[in-house]
């Protein structure tokens, strides 16, 4: 577990906001390379591939690279930076956040709160991002040198390693995902297999999914295993609409996903005992399996969720058993794959 | 340690109100070669006094606080997640989503609800204290209950960055009084002074109040940090003091009526020492002051504070020119007072 929770560490501390994930990109290639020849597509993505190369049935294995952030919009008369969302930002979380500036060089910055003695008990509302700021402490004349629009910013958020094998970091959406992907690919590289793997670490997930479109279309597979993150119990949540911490991956079951493949799926989980959930969404699931399972003529896809708290906040918790597991689960799923 | 390695050493130590021992154990380190003598009083704060070259005419305490604001944890739920409750004054807005130590180096953070999962009118408002939680990782009460328990403290989990001539750290309120203090004790003084480290000044200035009636002085200079308002979105008439502009002196807040005497005296020492200060220019917030200035039969007391933006939230930022001309100012300062009258 040790390793793998390192792996993790290692690509949440790359950062990769959408459309700028060349830094966790790389760091994503770096890793793929230690089995197999990794490249990145012309949208930021990465790709790898594997198996028996022509083979009839081709697997896409697709988790997103990116991560929610900020992007600077403007430097206003004082210094103060404004930004804008750059993905699904939880403004709850921002007021008083340190953040980490990707200019010219790389920055400390706090997320303007006004202080307690001037917000007369209107405390509890909160400001929309495009109308906050930043403080990186610089002059008007020092913030023009050193940031521009279309910088990047995220919130700061060390990981750190919680009780058991349940770890924090910000960007866990979906860098478990990309994790268990290079774990599978681990597991399997050395292996005889009956069909050609590509590995996708889709660029642009958190602002529609271009990555996985041009990615899947480009790539041209007859199958697809999408991993991302999807909500783990906690309380205030409905517990129809989560899985359990350390109770394995989920397993999708909607409309644009292939029920042919979950039955294999759980098959799979049950054959080697890896302990799973059924997730059930009534539309699309809001991640690449809607895009990539539309992709040219169609393809089967299938949707496995690691279950993760507090999403899209800098403090993301998983289990990294639900990581291992998900490796598992895929990486036997393509050795049987006939 | 000295400059900004002494104040990252005393940022970076974890202390509320009531949990001072690990500040209390770096200042005495730091100040034992070289004060005169040092008492820990019953309740905590360090008392340190250090002969000078000559007997003041004037009895002199300095003064900063060891305690910083943060949470205690109260309850353990069944699912082992955490509840709290504040300690000191957090403003609620800055607690949802942050990483957080507990108890003996405990990691944690304080989660929310997914946005996904948020109706439209959740979005734009702070998650109150009493739908918040820490989560350790735990599965359970049974494993959380070998971890913590009820009464540990809770700090937050921030960075110290000391680039371009600022400082953004958790707790420079106060130990950038603290750093300035042991500084000064470091030095040759030309009076004898006393010099208080305080324990929970967040939590109803305890400590300080203690220690006043122990020294018994007849004058004294509170180091504190307070709040800069001079951020995004506040009118100049709003921002109480600048960042930059140099050690902020009060006249009166929410606790005290500072002496005027030595309010203009603040003033002479700063044009004196060479350095920039300005006027707190609101009746706002509070510090030690309100419990020195009364202690006993009264004691004469200014504040010379640091101005801190974002304080008591997970970082708060000041200028490192602004921390070292509070450093000239209360040195110029203090000779100027403990050599004066204490009538006039």
């Amino acid at each position: 577990m040790d390793e793998l929770k390192e792996l993790i560490f290692r690509l949440c501390e790359a950062p990769g906001t959408p459309g700028d994930e060349i830094t966790a990109a790389k760091a994503a290639a770096t890793e793929l390379s230690k089995y197999t020849r990794a490249h990145m597509d012309r949208m930021g993505s990465v790709v790898a591939k594997f198996g028996k190369q022509g083979a009839k049935k081709h697997f896409l294995l697709d988790a997103h690279i990116d991560q929610i952030g900020l992007i600077v919009t403007n430097i206003d008369e004082h210094g103060f930076i404004r930004a804008d969302r750059c993905g699904g930002v939880d403004r709850r979380v921002l007021p008083g956040s340190p953040v980490t500036i990707y200019g010219r060089e790389v920055l400390s910055g706090i997320v303007c709160c006004t202080p307690p003695h001037l917000s007369d008990g209107k405390e509890d509302k909160i400001l929309p991002v495009d109308k906050m700021a930043i403080d990186a402490g610089l002059s008007k004349e020092e913030a023009d040198r050193l940031i521009r629009p279309g910088d990047r910013i995220l919130l700061r958020s060390e990981p750190r390693s919680l009780l058991g094998t349940r770890i924090t970091a910000a960007g866990l959406d979906d860098r478990v995902g990309v994790a268990a992907l290079i774990r599978c690919v681990q597991l399997l590289h050395d292996k005889d297999l009956n069909c050609e793997v590509t590995v996708l670490c889709s660029s642009r997930e958190e602002v529609g999914g271009q990555g996985a479109v041009t990615g899947a279309y480009a790539i041209n597979p007859t199958h697809a295993l999408i991993v991302d993150v999807s909500f783990a119990e906690q309380p205030g949540v409905p517990p129809e609409k989560c899985g359990k911490l350390g109770g394995g991956p989920m397993i999708g079951i909607a409309p644009p996903l292939n029920r042919e493949m979950t039955e294999h799926l759980t098959e799979t989980a049950k054959k080697c005992h890896i302990p799973y959930t059924l997730e059930v969404m009534g539309g699309s699931t809001g991640t690449n399996s809607d895009e990539i399972a539309m992709t040219r003529k169609g393809v089967q896809s299938q949707l496995i969720s690691i279950p993760l708290r507090y999403m899209h906040t800098p403090v993301e918790v998983i289990d990294l058993e639900d990581v291992e597991r998900t490796a598992r689960l895929m990486a036997e799923y393509i050795k049987g794959v006939e | 340690m000295t400059g900004l390695k002494l104040l990252e050493h005393l940022c970076t130590a974890r202390g509320i109100s009531g949990f001072e021992d690990e500040v209390r154990d770096i200042i005495i380190k730091e100040i034992k070669p070289y004060a005169t003598g040092i008492e820990i009083t019953p309740l905590g704060s360090i008392i340190a006094f250090k002969k000078g070259e000559n007997t003041p005419k004037t009895k002199l305490m300095l003064n900063a606080h060891m305690d910083e604001v943060g949470m205690i944890v109260t309850y353990i739920t069944d699912e082992g997640l955490l509840k709290f409750s504040n300690v000191g004054g957090i403003d609620c807005r800055v607690l949802c989503g942050k990483p957080v130590t507990v108890g003996n180096g405990v990691a944690g953070v304080i989660g929310a609800k997914p946005i996904h999962l948020l109706e439209e009118e959740e979005k734009e408002k702070s998650v109150p204290v009493k739908d918040l939680y820490i989560d350790i990782g735990a599965e359970d009460r049974a494993q959380a209950e070998q971890y913590v328990m009820p009464g540990d403290a809770v700090t937050f989990h921030s960075i110290f960055d000391s680039s371009h001539g600022m400082v953004k750290s958790r707790a420079l309120d106060d130990r950038a009084g603290c750093a300035v203090l042991i500084e000064m004790l470091k030095c040759n003084l030309k009076y004898d002074m006393y010099f208080v480290f305080a324990v929970q000044e967040e939590t109803g200035l305890n400590g300080s109040r203690t220690a006043a009636f122990a020294v018994e002085p007849d004058a004294a200079i509170v180091l504190e940090s307070t709040t800069a308002a001079d951020v995004a979105g506040v009118d100049r008439e709003n921002q109480v003091c600048n960042v930059g502009g140099g050690a902020v002196i009060s006249f009166m807040d929410r606790h005290t009526i500072y002496d005027r005497g030595y309010y203009r005296m603040a003033f002479q020492a700063a044009k004196k020492a060479g350095v920039k200060c300005q006027a707190k220019r609101a009746v706002a917030g509070g510090n030690d002051a309100g419990a020195i200035h009364v202690s006993r039969g009264g004691v004469r007391t200014v504040a010379v504070s640091l101005p801190c933006r974002y304080l008591h939230s997970a970082v708060g930022m000041i200028a490192q020119e602004d921390y070292q001309s509070m450093q000239k100012l209360v040195f110029e300062l203090a000779e100027m007072i403990a050599g004066g009258d204490p009538n006039d």
